[in-house]
């Protein structure tokens, strides 16, 4: 059954044909109309005619009854629908009033496993109901910190069955879950038990799995999946049906005491940054790509988040070193062993070797000659070992015998290339010699090359499974050119291709990408084999190399940093990935069926090798200065990795104080405690909890853990977890914070009093005013939204920075008529919102001096950007209006508006005539003002247009043009024009209530604009999504979608199936290889 | 004109307007006298001088009809874009001749080009003569406005002399003794036009000073009144110690 909020319900009937699929009737019909759906859920009946029971409220009398009367008795009932599976038809079955509290329904079990029947879920009350049957009602729990006038509301419910018994878990609106049985005798329900079980963050949704988990989908935050420790068997029940106690005022209320975590642990959890209540891209810490500094989360779990893109690095040791290392390896001792046996680290002019056991230490039996540096280090064949320095080669056997090869005259190794079995040296001059392991075991010397000149970098690529060597080997050299060579005996050292690059490589790796045919990652790919090439520039250039002929194809290439990128192989997920070390650390890997190259967020290294031991299986150790570092990469796949500076209350604003480069953010939460009287209220609590322990028998439901610990698990309720005391709905707290982000630190933090809540700031520099910057900050009084929305006063603070901006100091406050829910510098003065009336201030001495204002704004003001003279104010409802202000006239002018009315939430300032916008309903749209108009505008000597030129039906007299729209089906609450990467052009980035960050990338050149539309019709076609939506309808679901293109949707195309990507390929003219290219190339050019 | 009819004022209006244009005309050749777009011949006709093949025409209507042509507005802009062009590219020579160095280094040229030989490069020194004559003119023509009385082109010359030779003179000297006392006289002109040069430029800076006042004190919030008195707007909130216009303006 679906049932819509008013009126409609359906039944569907849902079958499996002869093949077994699934098959959907049509619907039946059940309406009622004039009544609202609160909740619907299936009856179990086991395998009787299927039952539907819904909480529904009949308002046909209240709406007719001018009195009131009718609308005060209205009266909830809970209703049962039985669909006649013979008759094919949906009736009422029955229907009996419940509690005007009822919102939510649980099914219990029923056929031979329960009692059937619903729970239902209602203002402090848990009843049972099922037809037939007497109520069966228990009080919730009240926590005993909450205001008498509160209700306990439950917001979420899981069921868990097993053969012989069943229990709910309900969550309260406060967090805290309550295990619910039912005792039953047959279908008789005897008693329902409410005991208390933990809390954890109030959900959306929970679930129960059968291997003993709990997944919570939180409401805002973080979700979690909590493993069950015991399932509360204890037989202590908070509340009961059989000890429910009814007095003349209603019934008895019970109280419990939350406590730490007992039946879950919590295993892991999921990043969310719901919601994003502002945001800004900024570097502020001077790194080589901008910051995003987003504020999250709301109530205890806010949270300010500083998020880099690229993956996060968990850092497992550091030592210092004797000397500045040039090099690192890692070796295993037999090519079966798991972990590897010793690091190898290299110097100017010595060698040290490290062996992995329990601790890492020095060594000096392993064979490798110490007194030299090393030019490669690694595993020969299956059990030896091999050290190249610069006079020769060392061949360490698994017995303890040294070969040792010489290079002739006085030449030396300059670089080496090298697999298990293969082993090619340069030596300087340019000759190039290349040596074999052959089935004995020795090193022998196959063939010698001369190549032109001196060899800049070198490369194998590893020994194919199955196979005695590999094919290719790889030769950068210095005038700009990669050569491939075949290594087969039939044409040992012939060039099989060349590519000339933009700059000489300075290191190679041939990396083989694994054949996958559907498997986890569910895409097929051919083993194909990549050769990377790290040029001098700084440029990653990446092509694919032919397994046959070893001509190359399919180039592309990425800047990556200042430095020339080194390449090293590492493992990810037991598959091989690359490492490149420019002036920042990448990490080349293969996720979900795609290559990413992600950036590391580590700082620069020097040389770096994977490792691997029982303590870390994927790790990599590098040196970087004079450390060696050994560290794992953590969470692949994710865009961001994110620090977490938590906050008091609910974020709202922030800006950055420019000089210092603090942040200051404004936090307000409706209905809570004062930091303080939060604390005074825990310690009377505190002494009420003792006193119990003294003997006050009436509180029956003590700390658990017995007294000696209450300390302890006074701290453990973290309020993150546990959530603030609730306060009644028209207490407001509010607190401005001054943060350095560097730190971390709080410098200062305001709490505002007497039911003031802040709601906007800026920084303002008043002109010829001797203070220098100082901070206004938009507060309001005892503001309700519920009956009416009302306030006592709005108020103006300004703030001035001392202790080098490390705190501040209120220099006056200054009363104004309603909200100030924006305020904006402009000419040396403060803009301020107020309402519908945009207002300029001046700085006075003992308040702020109203100098300008215009009243003529539709509804609330809600954003302002200035630019010049030009003022860009956000109506709340009714999109952007153009101002002006003229000086002479002392005058703020609407010269332009837009004609669609649209609920603003964010908007950004683009250009002189553009802004973007989005509104409530998740669009995102731009507008601008035509060029014609504009210049009319600014060229108005006398201003006498301005002044007297009038629009029609109260509007301004221009109009602007909306320029671009698309519907991102998400609330966007921030907008900011940032590059996210360095010299990249600059896009709209864009958060959402639910958390997701976006870009819009301008596209520059008409035949990117015609290439993305197609790509984008035929994935329309070719690509419909699961449910069946159009996506046109979609993208255009408020207002038809115009000169934008969904990048989602285009970057879905590696995920279809070839036949149908060559399909498109050939309609569009190109190659799929050329299709991928030209996406990566639009993502590289964002993040 | 008879789609009007016969007693209709647009005939009558018609005839206005021709005589109008023709007096236009003839306003016209004598207010631009330096670049007549037109001649008129001595047998009574005009010729155009801005169309490349000079048509003759007959009327003066004729003519202010062949003024609004395409062809001939087309040969008029294309006209006037060259004489900006050219205009620009003076000023550019005049840009690049007055940088720091300034005059001395235009004058060591000027030796040099005397001296050693520029003879030879006759458009090198034409444009030297076009430079220094187009900076003689920008002297003085503040001069003219100034002191109001109009000075034959001796004295001109002698400015221009006065004025980017002093460096020369004593290699001019003994050919020009006599004249030394008159270009004395001509030094003390030329400080005098300095003089009320500085006192103009003053003079705007301050009306610029006050102009900016003033806007100070409107977005302030004062208004003037018909009297050129200020006061208050009643809308507008004021500091106690705020300076009041009428004082520090008067």
């Amino acid at each position: 059954m679906v049932a819509a909020c008013e009126k409609q319900k359906l039944v569907y009937v849902l079958n499996r044909d002869a093949a077994a699929r699934l098959t959907i009737s049509s619907p039946l019909e059940a309406h009622k109309s004039h009544t609202i759906t609160y909740s619907v859920t299936g009856v179990d009946c086991g395998f009787d005619n299927p039952v539907f029971a819904a909480i529904e409220l009949d308002y046909s009398e209240a709406d007719i009854d001018p009195t009131g009367q009718a609308a005060a008795d209205a009266q909830k009932h809970l209703t049962f629908y039985e669909l006649d599976l013979g008759l094919n038809h949906v009736s009422r079955k029955w229907s009996e009033p419940v509690d005007n509290g009822a919102n939510l329904l649980v099914t219990v079990p029923g056929g031979g496993d329960g009692p059937s029947g619903v729970l239902v879920c209602a203002e402090n009350f848990v009843i049972y109901k099922n037809q037939g049957h007497p109520d069966v009602r228990a009080v919730i729990p009240r926590r005993a910190d909450l205001p008498a006038e509160r209700g306990v509301l439950v917001v979420s419910a899981a069921t868990h069955r097993q053969k012989s018994m069943f229990f709910f878990l309900l969550q309260t609106e406060y967090g805290d879950i309550f295990r619910v049985t039912l005792e039953h005798e047959g279908d008789r329900v005897t008693e329902l038990k409410i005991k208390y079980f933990d809390t954890i963050p109030v959900t959306s949704s929970m679930s129960v799995l059968k291997t003993g988990f709990l997944f919570a989908a939180s409401e805002f935050g973080n979700h979690a999946l909590y493993q069950f420790q015991a399932i509360g068997e204890a037989e202590d029940v908070e509340a009961s049906s059989a000890t429910l106690m009814e007095t003349e005022e209603g019934f008895q209320p019970v109280f419990f005491q939350p406590r730490g975590l007992k039946n879950l642990v919590r295993i892991d959890q999921v990043e969310s940054l719901m919601p994003i209540m502002d945001m800004r891209v900024m570097n502020l810490f001077e790194e080589e790509t901008p910051q995003v500094f987003t504020l999250c989360g709301r109530g205890p779990r806010s949270s300010l988040r500083i998020l880099r893109p690229g993956l996060a690095i968990n850092e497992m040791a550091v030592s210092q070193l004797p000397g500045t290392p040039s090099a690192v390896w890692t070796v295993k001792k037999n090519v079966n062993d798991e972990f590897d046996a010793y690091i190898v680290v290299s110097f100017v002019n010595a060698t040290l070797v490290l062996s992995i056991g329990e601790t890492i230490e020095e060594v000096s039996d392993s064979g490798f000659l110490d007194t030299t540096p090393s030019l490669s280090v690694s595993l020969l064949g299956d059990d030896s070992l091999m050290q190249v320095h610069p006079n020769g080669i060392r061949h360490i056997r698994e017995d303890g015998r040294i070969n040792e090869w010489k290079t002739p005259g006085k030449k030396t190794i300059v670089k080496v290339g090298l697999n298990r079995l293969q082993v090619v040296i340069a030596l300087s001059g340019g000759e190039l010699i290349y040596f074999e392991m052959d089935m004995t075991g020795q090193l022998m010397e196959v063939e010698k090359h001369e190549m032109p000149g001196d060899v800049a970098c070198l490369d194998i690529a590893p020994v194919p499974e199955g196979r005695h060597r590999s094919r290719f080997l790889a030769v950068g050299s210095y005038d700009n050119t990669i050569r491939i060579l075949s290594l087969d005996p039939d044409d040992c050292m012939q060039i099989l291709s060349v590519q000339s690059v933009s700059s000489p490589p300075e290191s190679l790796l041939l990396l083989e990408v694994q054949a996958s045919t559907g498997g986890e990652d569910g895409a097929d790919h051919p083993a194909s084999v990549f050769l990377n090439a790290g040029l001098q520039n700084g440029v990653l250039f990446r092509t694919v190399v032919d397994m046959v002929t070893g001509q190359l194809s399919d180039t592309r290439s990425r800047f990556l940093g200042l430095r020339a990128p080194k390449l090293f192989s590492a493992t990810v997920r037991g598959r091989q990935a690359m490492l490149c070390l420019s002036s920042r650390p990448w990490l080349g890997y293969i996720h979900q069926g795609h290559f990413l190259l992600t950036p590391l967020s580590y700082e620069t290294l020097e040389y770096a090798a994977s490792f691997s031991s029982d303590q870390c299986a994927e790790g990599v150790v590098a040196v970087a200065g004079e450390a060696l570092r050994i560290f794992t990469i953590e969470r692949l796949g994710e865009t961001f990795n994110e620090t977490v500076v938590p906050l008091r209350y609910t974020p709202r604003k922030f800006v950055l104080q420019p000089k210092r480069k603090h942040l200051i953010i404004i936090e307000s939460d409706q209905g809570a405690f004062t930091a303080e009287e939060r604390e005074a209220a825990r310690k009377e609590c505190l002494e009420a909890a003792k006193m119990g322990e003294n003997g006050n028998a009436n509180n029956g439901q003590q700390m658990e853990n017995g007294g000696g610990a209450g300390d302890d698990e006074d701290d453990a309720l973290s309020d993150e977890q546990y959530g603030y005391p609730k306060a009644e709905s028209d207490k407001w707290v509010s607190c401005i914070r001054v943060l350095d982000p560097r730190t971390g630190n709080t410098t200062c933090l305001l709490e505002l009093q007497e039911n003031e809540a802040a709601f906007s700031l800026c920084t303002v520099n008043f002109h010829d005013k001797e203070y220098g910057t100082l901070l206004a900050v938009g507060t309001a009084k005892g503001l309700q939204f519920w009956p009416k929305r009302s306030l006592a006063a709005g108020f103006i603070h300004i703030y001035r920075f001392v202790e080098e901006g490390k705190s501040l100091e209120l220099v006056h406050k200054t009363q104004v008529e309603g909200v100030p829910l924006t305020l904006c510098q402009f000419q040396g003065r403060l803009l301020a919102g107020i309402g519908s009336v945009l207002r300029l201030y001046d700085l006075g001495k003992r308040r702020l001096l109203r100098k300008c204002e215009n009243k003529l704004f539709p509804n609330t003001i809600v954003s302002m950007h200035t630019y010049r003279d030009r003022i860009y104010v956000g109506d709340i409802q009714e999109s952007f209006h153009y101002c002006k202000y003229r000086r002479d006239e002392n005058q703020l002018y609407i010269f332009a508006d837009d004609s669609v009315p649209r609920w603003l939430t964010a908007s950004h300032h683009i250009d002189f005539d553009t802004m973007a916008g989005a509104d409530k309903f998740g669009n995102i749209y731009f507008v601008r003002l035509p060029q014609d108009l504009s210049d009319e505008i600014e060229e108005d000597p006398t201003g006498g247009k301005i002044k007297w030129e009038q629009g029609k039906l109260n509007g301004a007299p221009n109009k602007m043009e909306e320029i671009v729209q698309f519907h991102v089906g998400d609330v966007v609450t921030c907008l900011q024009k940032a590059s996210l990467i360095p010299g990249g052009g600059e896009c709209v980035i864009y958060g959402t209530v639910m958390g997701s960050l976006g870009a819009l990338l301008p596209f520059n050149s008409r035949e990117d604009v015609d290439f993305f539309s197609h790509l984008e019709m035929h994935m329309r076609q070719e690509h419909p999504p699961l449910c069946g939506r159009d996506h046109m309808a979609f993208r255009s679901a408020y207002f038809p979608v115009k000169d934008v293109i969904d990048g989602d949707l285009c970057e879905q195309f590696p995920t279809l199936p070839p036949d149908l990507q060559r399909k498109i390929a050939d309609e569009l003219d190109r190659t799929p290889g050329e299709i991928l290219k030209k996406l990566e190339d639009v993502r590289n050019k964002i993040i | 004109m008879s789609t009007y009819g016969g007693d209709s004022w647009a005939r009558e209006a018609h005839h206005r307007k021709r005589r109008v244009d023709d007096l236009m005309l003839s306003s016209s050749s004598s207010r631009d006298a330096s670049s007549p777009s037109f001649k008129k011949l001595s047998n009574g006709k005009y010729a155009c001088l801005v169309c490349p093949h000079n048509p003759i025409l007959d009327t003066p209507l004729l003519l202010s009809v062949h003024n609004k042509g395409s062809r001939h507005i087309a040969a008029e802009s294309r006209v006037r874009a060259s004489e900006l062009s050219k205009r620009n590219e003076l000023h550019k020579r005049i840009a690049l001749s007055d940088d720091s160095t300034g005059l001395s280094s235009s004058e060591i040229l000027v030796q040099q080009g005397k001296s050693s030989g520029f003879h030879n490069k006759p458009l090198i020194q034409k444009t030297m003569k076009a430079i220094l004559e187009t900076k003689s003119n920008q002297m003085e023509n503040p001069k003219f406005v100034v002191a109001g009385n109009k000075t034959d082109l001796g004295t001109r010359s002698s400015v221009c002399d006065s004025k980017y030779s002093p460096a020369t003179d004593g290699i001019r000297e003994p050919s020009r003794n006599d004249a030394r006392e008159s270009s004395n006289s001509n030094e003390k002109k030329l400080l005098m036009t300095v003089a009320t040069n500085k006192m103009l430029a003053d003079l705007h800076s301050e009306f610029s000073e006050r102009r900016e006042k003033e806007l100070k004190f409107t977005s302030a919030g004062w208004k003037r009144d018909c009297h050129g008195k200020w006061y208050r707007d009643e809308n507008v909130e004021f500091d106690s110690d705020e300076e009041d216009p009428n004082i520090t303006l008067r």
